[in-house]
C-alpha cells in the first residue's frame, strides 16, 4: 500500500464513518482508525491527530459514550460505543451523504 | 455538562498511550525493533500535546484556558512576592472598605425607599411664625379641618412624641411614647405580632417589639390586658413586629426629647376645641397624598382650608403661615448634604489608593521588563501581555474587594454602635445586594484603573532594548521614574485637600465646644422630671415638689450648687410696661425659662449688671440675657425696667415684673443652635411644668448620680426621673451629627495621608536603590555623606512641595462646599491651610528620611563592586 493511493478525508466525514464504524460494537480509538481504513481498502487515511478530537466533538453531542475495559493483552482501555441518539443520527448522516454523493456522482458523470 | 467534560478529558492520556502501545505492538508484528516500532508509532501520531490541546479545545473555549493560566501565573506572582501582593491587597481593602461602608449609609439614608407604604407620596406639613424659630406644627382645628375636608390627601395623620410613665416589669419607666391618630396605622402599613391594633376612640397602647422584650419580658398573656401608663389604665391592645421601625421626626426644639426610637404608640382621636376655648393641642401631621397629586396642589387646598378655620377660631392665635414638604426631605434631607460630602470625600481616599497601587505597579513594571520581553519575544502578543496585567489586577482588586467589605462591615457597625442617632436612618445600614454591587463595581473600576500606567508603560516597551539590558538594570527607565514622581504628587495633593477639610471640621468642633469661663458642664449632672399625673395639676403641687427636690439634692454629699430650670422651651409675649401700646399678637415671643435661685450657680451664669434671683423675693423678678437686652433694649440700662408678665387670659390683670439683672449668653442645651433672647422667672412666681435639674459637684457628677437618683425618687416614685446625664455627654450628645461627620473625615484624611506618604517612601526608596551605583561613584569621587543625604532630601522635599502646593490650591477652590459644615470659620481660615500643609508636609518628608539615610550610608566599595 503505497502512500500516493491514499486520499484525505473530506471535511465532515470522519464523524460518520467513526459512527458506522462503532456500530460494531465498542472499539478503541485505534482499532476504529485501523477499520475505517481496512474498510475502505488501504484508500481512506484518517488523520491521527484529528482523530482525537473529533470522538470528543461526538461525546460532547451525545452520539457517542465510552466505557473502560481491558484489552487482549490486559491493559486498561477506553471503548467507544455509539449511543441510541448516535444511532438515529447516523441514520440520518447516513441518508444525507447517500444523497450528496450521489448528486455529486450525477454532476460528475459525463453527459 | 462539566462533569461529562471531566469524565472525559480525564484519561485523555491514557488513551493515547494505549493507541501508541497498540500501534507499537503492530509494528513489532510487523518485524520492526521495539525501538523502531515506537518511534514509528510517534511519527505517525504527531504532536501528543497539541492533539490533547485540540481535543480539550472540544470542550473549553481557548480564552477561557487562557484565562486559568493567566490566573495562575498571578496566583504565582504573588506567591513571589508576598509583601508586594498584601501591600496592594491592603491599600485596596482601605479604599474600597471606606468607600464601600459610606456607600451603605448613603443607600441605608439616601437611597432606599422609606419604610412606610407608598413613602414616595408622604408629605410633611407644618405651619410656623417667622418670628417664632423653630416652632413648627400643626394646631388640632387645623389637623380636623385637614382630615376631614382635603381632597388632595388620602390619609392625614397627627402624633406627638413625648415621654410617659409607664408600670412595667421593674417599677415606673419613662417611656418614649408616640400619640398617633387612627389613620396611623395604615399610613405606616402596621400588622400588629400579637393582639391587635385599637380602633377607633380607644384608649389603647401598642408597645414596639424592643420595649415589649425589654420592659415587660416579651410576655404574650399580658396582651389584651391593662398596663399603667401615667398613673391611668390603658388596654395593652398589641405588640408590633420586630421589623415595624418608623421613623418619627420629633424636632428637638419643641419636645426637648433626645432622638431615639418610638417604644410606645398611644391611639388618640382629636376633637376641635370648642371656637371659645383658648387652649389649642399641637401636633406634628404627616399626609399621604392621592396619587398624581402635586405639593403646591396639597399647599394650595390647605391654605383655602385654614382660611375657613381662621374665621371660625378668631381668638385663637394662629401661625401665619403654611409648609408643605416630601416627608423624605424633612426625615434625611438635613443629612443628604454632610453625606455627600463625605462620600466625595472618599471617593478622594479610593483615587488616592488606585494612585498608590498604580505607583507600586509601575515600579514592579519596571523590574518585569525583562520577563515580558522574554514571554513576547517567544510569541505572546502585547493583548495576551495586557490581558495578563489585567487577569493580575483583578485579582489583586477582588481580594482586595473581599477584605474590604470586611472593612466596611466593621466600619459600619462601629459607626451605628458609637452615634446611632447621628444620621436619621442611620440605624437601617446593612450590607445589602446593592452595596455589594457597588463595591464590585469599585473594585472592579479600581483593576482597570490601577493597571492604566504599567501597562502603558509596558505597551511602549521596546522588546528588544529590554532584552539587551545587563541581567541588571542599572538605570530605571527615566519615564517611569518621572510617572511615578507625577502620581504621588497627586497622591500628596488629595490628601492635603482631605487634611485641609478635617482641620476645618475640628476647629468649628473647638470653637462650639469652646465653653466660657465658669460654665464647666464636666461637672454638672442633669436630670429630667415630669411632674405629670392628676397629683400635679396645678403649679402649687409642682412648686412643691421642686422645692423637695432642691432641698434634697442639696444634702447630698458633693454638691454644692443645685438648680431648675424649663425642660421645655416655653415662651411668652415680651411687652414693656413703659412701650408702646400695641396689639397682643404683634408683641415680640421670647423664651421664658423657669428657674431658680441657685441655678446661676449650678450652671455657671455670668452675671453681666444688677444680680441673680433669690430664695426669698417677695414678689415675681425677671433676669435677662445679654441678646434680650441687645434686641428689646438697644442703647438703655434694662435694669429697673417692667415687663408684664399675663396672669390669665385677661391682660389688664397681668403683673408688672421688673428686671433686676442681666447674665451672659449662654448655650446649654444645642450647642450648634443660635442664641435667643431669654426671660428668667422664679419657679416660685411662675408656672412650671417638665423641668431640669441640676446639680453641681465636686467631684465625678456620675459619682454622686446614684445617691441624687435615690433622694429624689423617694419623694414620688410614680415620678419617672430620666436622662440622668453628666451635661458634657448631654452637650456632646447634641452635637452627634457634626461629630460623626468629623470622626469619619478625620479617618479619611488620616488614611489618605498614610497613603500618601507610603506612595512618597517608596518612590524615593525605589530611586535611591536604583541609584545606589552613582551614589557610590559621587562618593568614591569624593562626594560627602551630607552631600548625598542633602541631594536625596532635595529631591523629596522638591516632590513634597509640589503635591501639597498643588493640594492647598485645590483645597481653596473646593473647601466652600464645606461651609454649611463649618461653625464661626471661614471656608479658606488660613490658619487651618497652614497647619494642614506643614503636617503633611513635614510628614511626607519625614518619611523621605529613612531613603535620604539609607543613600547616605551607602558603602562606595560595595556599591562599585557590585557591578
Amino acid at each position: 500500500m503505497s502512500t500516493e493511493e491514499r486520499l484525505e478525508l473530506l471535511q465532515g466525514t470522519l464523524d460518520l464513518l467513526i459512527m458506522q464504524s462503532l456500530r460494531r460494537g465498542p472499539a478503541h480509538g485505534h482499532t476504529i482508525m485501523q477499520a475505517i481504513e481496512r474498510r475502505s481498502g488501504s484508500v481512506l487515511h484518517v488523520e491521527q491527530g484529528s482523530l482525537y478530537p473529533a470522538l470528543h466533538r461526538l461525546i460532547k453531542r451525545g452520539w457517542i459514550s465510552f466505557e473502560h475495559g481491558t484489552s487482549e493483552n490486559n491493559r486498561r482501555a477506553k471503548y467507544y460505543k455509539l449511543t441510541a441518539k448516535g444511532l438515529k443520527q447516523l441514520a440520518v448522516e447516513t441518508s444525507n451523504w447517500e444523497k450528496l454523493a450521489g448528486a455529486i456522482a450525477r454532476v460528475l458523470r459525463p453527459a | 455538562m462539566i462533569w461529562r467534560r471531566r469524565r472525559a478529558l480525564d484519561d485523555l492520556d491514557e488513551d493515547i498511550r494505549e493507541h501508541l502501545a497498540r500501534e507499537t505492538d503492530e509494528n513489532i508484528a510487523r518485524g520492526l525493533s521495539p525501538e523502531a516500532a515506537d518511534a514509528a508509532a510517534r511519527r505517525a501520531f504527531g504532536s501528543v500535546t497539541r492533539i490533547k490541546e485540540d481535543t480539550r479545545a472540544v470542550w473549553v473555549p481557548i480564552w477561557a484556558d487562557q484565562l486559568l493560566q493567566d490566573a495562575r501565573y498571578a496566583l504565582r506572582l504573588v506567591r513571589r512576592s508576598p509583601g508586594f501582593a498584601s501591600l496592594v491587597v491592603a491599600t485596596l481593602a482601605l479604599g474600597i472598605g471606606l468607600t464601600t461602608a459610606v456607600f451603605s449609609v448613603v443607600n441605608a439614608v439616601l437611597l432606599r425607599p422609606l419604610a412606610y407604604r407608598d413613602g414616595s407620596r408622604l408629605i410633611w406639613i407644618v405651619t410656623y411664625d417667622d418670628r417664632v424659630p423653630l416652632i413648627e406644627v400643626v394646631s388640632a382645628p387645623d389637623f380636623v379641618a385637614f382630615h376631614d375636608h382635603a381632597s388632595t390627601l388620602e390619609r392625614v395623620v397627627a402624633f406627638d412624641v413625648s415621654m410617659e410613665r409607664v408600670t412595667a416589669r421593674d417599677g415606673v419607666v419613662a417611656t418614649r411614647v408616640a400619640t398617633v391618630s387612627s389613620d396611623f396605622w395604615d399610613l405606616a402599613g402596621a400588622t400588629p405580632a400579637l393582639g391587635r391594633l385599637p380602633s377607633t376612640n380607644e384608649d389603647a397602647i401598642v408597645l414596639s417589639h424592643a420595649f415589649f422584650e425589654s420592659a415587660f419580658n416579651g410576655n404574650a398573656t399580658l396582651v389584651g390586658r391593662m398596663v399603667t401608663v401615667n398613673d391611668r389604665q390603658v388596654l395593652l391592645a398589641g405588640v408590633l413586629p420586630r421589623t415595624f421601625r418608623p421613623q418619627l421626626p420629633a424636632p428637638a426644639a419643641v419636645s426637648q426629647l433626645p432622638p431615639g426610637e418610638v417604644e410606645a404608640y398611644h391611639a388618640t382621636t382629636i376633637q376641635p376645641p370648642s371656637p371659645t376655648d383658648l387652649g389649642v393641642r399641637l401636633f406634628y401631621v404627616i399626609a399621604r397624598t392621592r396619587p398624581g397629586v402635586t405639593v403646591a396642589q396639597v399647599k394650595s387646598e390647605l391654605e383655602t382650608l385654614r382660611a375657613d378655620v381662621q374665621r371660625a377660631y378668631a381668638k385663637l392665635p394662629s401661625a401665619p403661615r403654611l409648609r408643605v414638604t416630601p416627608f423624605a426631605d424633612v426625615l434625611v434631607g438635613q443629612a443628604r448634604r454632610p453625606l455627600l460630602i463625605l462620600f466625595g470625600c472618599v471617593l478622594l481616599v479610593l483615587t488616592i489608593a488606585c494612585v498608590n497601587v498604580a505607583s507600586l505597579q509601575l515600579a514592579r513594571a519596571s523590574a518585569r521588563r525583562k520577563e515580558v520581553a522574554v514571554r513576547a519575544a517567544i510569541g505572546a502578543g502585547r493583548g495576551r501581555v495586557l490581558r495578563q496585567f489585567v487577569v493580575e489586577n483583578l485579582l489583586l482588586a477582588s481580594a482586595g474587594g473581599i477584605v474590604g467589605l470586611l472593612v466596611a462591615r466593621v466600619a459600619v457597625s462601629s459607626m451605628v454602635q458609637l452615634l446611632p442617632y447621628a444620621i436619621p436612618r442611620l440605624t437601617e445600614t446593612t450590607i445589602d445586594a446593592r452595596v455589594l454591587t457597588f463595591a464590585t463595581i469599585a473594585s472592579v473600576v479600581t483593576a482597570l484603573a490601577c493597571g492604566i500606567a504599567p501597562a502603558a508603560a509596558l505597551w511602549r516597551m521596546n522588546v528588544q532594548d529590554a532584552l539587551k539590558d545587563g541581567t541588571r538594570m542599572t538605570t530605571a527607565p527615566p519615564r517611569a521614574l518621572r510617572a511615578r514622581r507625577a502620581l504621588v504628587t497627586v497622591e500628596l495633593a488629595l490628601a492635603s485637600v482631605l487634611v485641609v477639610a478635617a482641620i476645618l471640621l475640628v476647629k468649628s468642633l473647638w470653637r462650639i465646644t469652646a465653653y466660657p469661663a465658669g460654665f464647666d458642664p464636666e461637672h454638672v449632672l442633669t436630670l429630667k422630671v415630669q411632674m405629670s399625673g392628676p397629683a400635679y395639676r396645678t403649679p402649687k403641687r409642682k412648686r412643691a415638689y421642686l422645692d423637695e427636690v432642691l432641698q434634697r439634692a442639696g444634702t447630698v454629699p458633693g454638691v454644692h450648687a443645685t438648680g431648675v430650670s424649663s425642660a421645655a422651651v416655653a415662651r411668652t409675649r415680651l411687652i414693656r410696661q413703659d412701650g408702646r401700646p400695641m396689639s397682643i399678637l404683634d408683641r415680640p415671643i421670647v423664651r421664658l425659662n423657669v428657674t431658680s435661685a441657685g441655678y446661676a450657680a449650678a450652671i455657671g451664669m455670668r452675671i453681666v449688671e444688677g444680680r441673680w434671683m433669690t430664695d426669698a423675693e417677695p414678689s415675681a423678678v425677671f433676669v435677662i440675657n445679654e441678646a434680650l437686652a441687645h434686641r428689646y433694649f438697644p442703647g438703655e440700662n434694662p435694669i429697673g425696667r417692667r415687663l408684664l408678665l399675663p396672669n390669665g387670659p385677661d391682660p389688664a390683670r397681668a403683673i408688672p415684673v421688673p428686671i433686676v439683672g442681666m447674665v451672659a449668653d449662654l448655650r446649654i442645651a444645642d450647642l450648634e443652635s443660635a442664641i435667643e433672647p431669654e426671660l428668667f422667672l422664679d419657679y416660685r412666681h411662675g408656672n412650671p411644668f417638665a423641668m431640669t435639674v441640676i446639680v453641681r459637684t465636686t467631684g465625678d457628677p456620675l459619682h454622686v448620680a446614684p445617691t441624687v437618683r435615690a433622694k429624689l425618687a423617694a419623694i414620688d416614685p410614680t415620678q419617672a426621673l430620666f436622662q440622668v446625664k453628666r451635661l458634657d455627654t448631654a452637650l456632646i450628645d447634641s452635637i452627634a451629627p457634626r461629630r460623626m461627620t468629623l470622626t469619619l473625615l478625620t479617618v479619611f484624611a488620616g488614611s489618605a495621608l498614610l497613603l500618601g506618604v507610603i506612595g512618597i517612601y517608596g518612590v524615593m526608596a525605589y530611586s535611591v536603590a536604583q541609584r545606589t551605583q552613582e551614589i557610590g561613584v559621587r562618593m568614591a569621587l569624593g562626594a560627602t555623606r551630607q552631600a548625598v543625604l542633602m541631594m536625596i532630601m532635595t529631591q523629596g522635599i522638591r516632590l513634597t512641595a509640589a503635591g501639597v502646593a498643588v493640594g492647598a490650591v485645590s483645597a481653596a477652590g473646593t473647601s466652600r462646599v464645606l461651609a454649611s459644615l463649618l461653625y464661626d470659620i471661614q471656608p479658606t481660615d488660613g490658619a487651618s491651610f497652614a497647619v494642614a500643609c506643614v503636617g503633611v508636609a513635614a510628614t511626607a518628608i519625614a518619611a523621605c528620611s529613612l531613603p535620604a539615610m539609607a543613600a547616605s550610608l551607602v558603602d562606595p566599595v560595595v556599591a562599585l563592586r557590585s557591578e
